[in-house]
């Protein structure tokens, strides 16, 4: 920027440290190239031999071309002439690196160098420009790599694995921008192309031709659809010299990462964003915004059935082959490889039926190597054998594709066998790993640790949830009916008993009517002539009527008893005597017959119609 | 919204409910909670649930870590049959309570627990044979020739005072029933009003698994009451009744 498209002059005071009389002035331009891209960079160099004290260069400033660099060399050679004499060589040789700005055929117009006596010009050069790049890709070529890892000798990447180069950024050899040439930001891929989940490292840098103070701030782009992974985010900058198309750079690596796209197809990955301090303090101090150039990767898919993608391997180790009912075996399986170890879905032990397996326990532990990511994972099986015997815990097999081979491959463990002996107290012993609880007598393994959901239930009735038994219909009539049917019984009996003392009063006058009754027949009978009947009739006539009236049986009471029965109704003591009067007499009547004239007979008629009618 | 309603009408043959109730366990194991869930609660439209669908449901909620139907399930099931499995699932529910009461009652009232402790159906039936028991010997005492009357009346006396002694307990639990109306928190959070009303000034906060009482309802909010006699109005569908 500050030193292209200007025509500057440089004023160059040629020290001609005594150049031998007679030797020639030459002066000429050359470029190394005479076709190049738009996008190339080439070098045109102003070659001034043996020029006079005070010669000034005047360098070409053509408005088609951009200078992007601009340095000299001097030599100087001393040689023998055929006379002896000594000649002093002095070549000064004027480099400019330079860049075209359209296509075509372009001209280089000719340097000038001016001199006391005269003006030298040079050639013109012709430079044929087309569209693009010209010179080779910049792309790094496949290197062989050193242990990734540098990991301990059995490791199966060693050093004489084949291992693609991966994220040197070195190898990328950007453009350099049209405009901020002397400061910018490069976003790198250390590849174009990989599979789904296989690892691409991207690298930001600056190249500057500038002081530095510092980077404020680096925005990196959002990277959907990628899972990453820091590799470098240097705090302080270091300086990596690196020269462009010729131009030199000091090149500042801000971040790298490993990236791992999710899915297949292109993904775009936008620019980054820069803000940094140039200049130096305190002098001329600038703050300049820089942004990357964006990216894509084109990601290919994996083959079917294919997961796990890197290049892994998996191994296992026991703790103990031989042990005693309950207890513990450790299974540790051990993953370790490249690639992103988040991703590696290690399959379940499928431990044998007697054996009772806790959740395994995981450690992870990544690590970056030569920009390539991978680590290793152990998984800690603690199994518990539950019966006694000869067992195999079966081994696990990874399967994962190796971008590398483009296949997928397998790495398994071996199978293990377990012997279980009896306990040696003869207990089923569980025991519960990292229970800091745990006894540490041998015998008191048993460690039954509650807690936890309760199992399911497996067998259910399928009835709706009950309602209280005193919310059915039935129970309100239930309570209630047999107070109810109390008080119903006890009305009941009330209105009986009043209904059965109307009764006896009928009853009781029924008779009376029927004591009255026999009366009259006792009249029929005495005038028929019979004395003794009639004195029979009105004795029971009489008889019946007590009967009813004081309900006793008066049949063999004495007369003293009936009157005492008699005054215990309360009958006044007139119709008393009344009626003993006529039981007398009826007794006479009966066992006297001479006393039985009509007019007595007639007299014992009246009295007992006269008791029965006065009586209370 | 067709199969629902079918579920609504049609029951299902204890084959097929025991068919279900079994898929509805496996999706459990395979920590399918929804499916399971989804599977009990068809059980319980055909009112075909009884206690041991409600203790499924209500731990598949519990394993889907829903706190407020987990609660509400497992309660349900230990007022029908309470075991040591429901009570168990009720401690890791409340484990994982948010709400820590303070100044709650150590038990609820007497009668409250009186009426949970005994089972209605034996006190039921019990009171009602030996009322009847109490009246026919009361029948049999007053027709009963003098002589014999002292020892049916004892009879007679003892089968009242059992009879009135059970009916007292029936009564509390018709009382309680009655009386107390009592929910659990369902929402993951409830906010508790001074009143009902959204523009009322938010009191406390209660959160799913809380047991509350019921104090009041007025169609939107209910008023509801702590064990300790915090009292606030939260929203009625946040809450779901025992």
């Amino acid at each position: 920027m500050a030193r292209t498209g200007s025509a500057l002059i440089t004023a160059l005071a040629l020290l001609a440290a005594g150049p031998a009389l007679g030797a020639e002035l030459e002066f000429y331009m050359t470029v190394d190239r005479t076709k190049v891209g738009t996008e190339d960079t080439f070098r045109c160099e102003i070659v001034v031999s043996n020029a006079p004290e005070g010669a000034v260069v005047q360098f070409p400033a053509p408005p088609e071309f951009e200078v992007l660099s601009r340095s000299e060399s001097t030599q100087m050679s001393y040689s023998v002439g055929s006379g002896g004499m000594g000649q002093i060589k002095q070549v000064r040789k004027f480099t400019l690196v330079m860049r075209a700005n359209r296509v075509g055929t372009l001209t280089i117009p000719p340097a000038g160098l001016q001199t006391a006596s005269r003006t030298y010009k040079s050639e013109p050069v012709k430079i044929e420009v087309v569209a693009g790049r010209l010179a080779p890709e910049p792309r790094a070529q496949p290197r062989r790599a050193q242990n990734p890892f540098g990991l301990p000798p059995g490791f199966p990447f060693g050093d004489d694995d084949d291992f693609p180069s991966l994220g040197d950024p070195f190898a990328d050899d950007p453009a350099i921008p049209r405009s901020d040439s002397d400061l910018f930001l490069r976003a790198s891929l250390d590849r174009p192309e990989v599979f789904v989940g296989e690892q691409v490292t991207l690298s930001l840098f600056i190249y500057s031709r500038m002081d530095l103070m510092g980077v404020d701030a680096v925005q990196m782009p959002k990277l959907e659809g990628l899972l990453s992974q820091d590799i470098a985010t240097p705090t302080n900058l270091q300086a990596e010299d690196k020269t462009l198309g010729g131009v030199h750079y000091r090149a500042y690596l801000l971040r790298s990462k490993a990236l791992f796209p999710l899915k297949p197809g292109t993904i775009a990955i936008e620019p980054a964003e820069v803000d940094i301090s140039s200049g130096v303090y305190p002098f001329n101090q600038r703050k300049l915004h820089r942004k990357s150039n964006p990216l894509s990767i084109k990601v290919k898919p994996l083959p079917a059935g294919a997961a796990n993608v890197g290049k892994w391997r998996l191994s296992s180790t026991v703790n103990q082959t031989d042990i005693a009912l309950g207890e513990p075996v450790q299974l540790k399986v051990i993953l370790e490889g490249r690639g992103s170890l988040r991703n590696v879905v290690i399959p379940p032990l499928q431990a044998p039926a007697s054996f009772r397996v806790f959740d395994p326990q995981q450690a992870e532990k990544t690590s970056v190597s030569r920009n390539q990511v991978g680590g290793q994972r152990t998984v800690e099986y603690v199994l518990v054998p539950q019966q006694t015997g000869r067992f195999e815990l079966p081994g696990l097999t990874l399967e994962y594709f190796d971008p590398e081979s483009q296949q997928v491959e397998k790495t398994s463990t071996d199978p293990v066998a377990i012997t279980v002996r009896p306990s040696g107290t003869g207990q089923q012993a569980l025991a519960v790993p990292g229970n800091p609880q745990a006894p540490a007598e041998p015998a008191a393994r048993n460690q039954l640790v509650g807690g936890g959901l309760k199992s399911l239930r497996h067998s259910a009735t399928f009835s709706a949830p009950r309602t209280a038994a005193w919310r059915h219909q039935a129970f309100l009539p239930l309570a209630i009916a047999p107070p109810a049917l109390a008080l119903l019984l006890a009305a009941i009996a009330f209105v009986r008993s009043r209904v059965g003392q109307e009764d006896e009063q009928s009853r009781k006058d029924k008779q009376a009517k029927a004591a009255r009754k026999r009366l009259a027949q006792a009249e029929k009978v005495a005038a028929q002539g019979s004395t003794t009947d009639f004195y029979a009739e009105v004795d029971k006539a009489l008889r019946s009527f007590l009967e009813a009236r004081l309900s006793l049986n008066v049949t063999g009471l004495t007369r003293p008893q009936l009157d005492e029965a008699m005054a215990a109704a309360k009958v006044p003591e007139p119709v008393r005597q009344r009626v003993l009067g006529v039981f007398e007499t009826c007794d006479l009547g009966r066992y006297a017959p001479g006393m039985g004239d009509a007019s007595a007979r007639r007299r014992a008629l009246d009295d007992a119609a006269h008791a029965m009618e006065v009586w209370p | 919204m067709i199969a629902l309603t079918l579920s609504l009408v049609l029951a299902y043959t204890p084959q097929e409910a025991q068919a279900l109730f079994t898929e509805a366990n496996d999706a459990y194991y395979r920590q399918e909670y929804p499916v399971a869930v989804e599977k009990y609660q068809r059980l319980l439209a055909a009112e075909q649930g009884g206690p041991d669908v409600l203790f499924n449901l209500g731990t598949a909620h519990l394993a889907a870590n829903e706190l407020g139907p987990a609660v509400l399930f497992l309660t349900r099931a230990s007022r029908l049959s309470p075991d040591d499995d429901v009570a168990a699932q009720l401690a890791v529910a409340q484990q994982r309570q948010l709400d820590q009461v303070v100044g709650a009652q150590e038990s609820d009232p007497f009668l409250q627990r009186l009426a949970r402790a005994v089972d209605d159906r034996p006190i039921t039936l019990g009171f009602v044979a030996a009322w009847w028991l109490a009246f026919g010997l009361l029948l049999a005492f007053v027709r009963a020739p003098a002589g014999r009357r002292w020892v049916l009346g004892l009879v007679t006396a003892g089968a009242f005072f059992v009879s009135t002694a059970l009916g007292a307990v029936v009564g509390v639990q018709v009382w309680v029933a009655q009386s107390v109306r009592e929910a659990v928190v369902t929402a993951p959070t409830a906010a508790a009003r001074e009143f009902p009303g959204e523009s009322a000034k938010v009191a406390f906060e209660v959160h799913a698994g809380l047991l509350v009482r019921v104090m009041e309802d007025t169609g939107r909010f209910v008023r509801i009451r702590l064990p300790n006699a915090l009292e606030g109005w939260v929203e009625k569908t946040q809450v779901a009744p025992l």
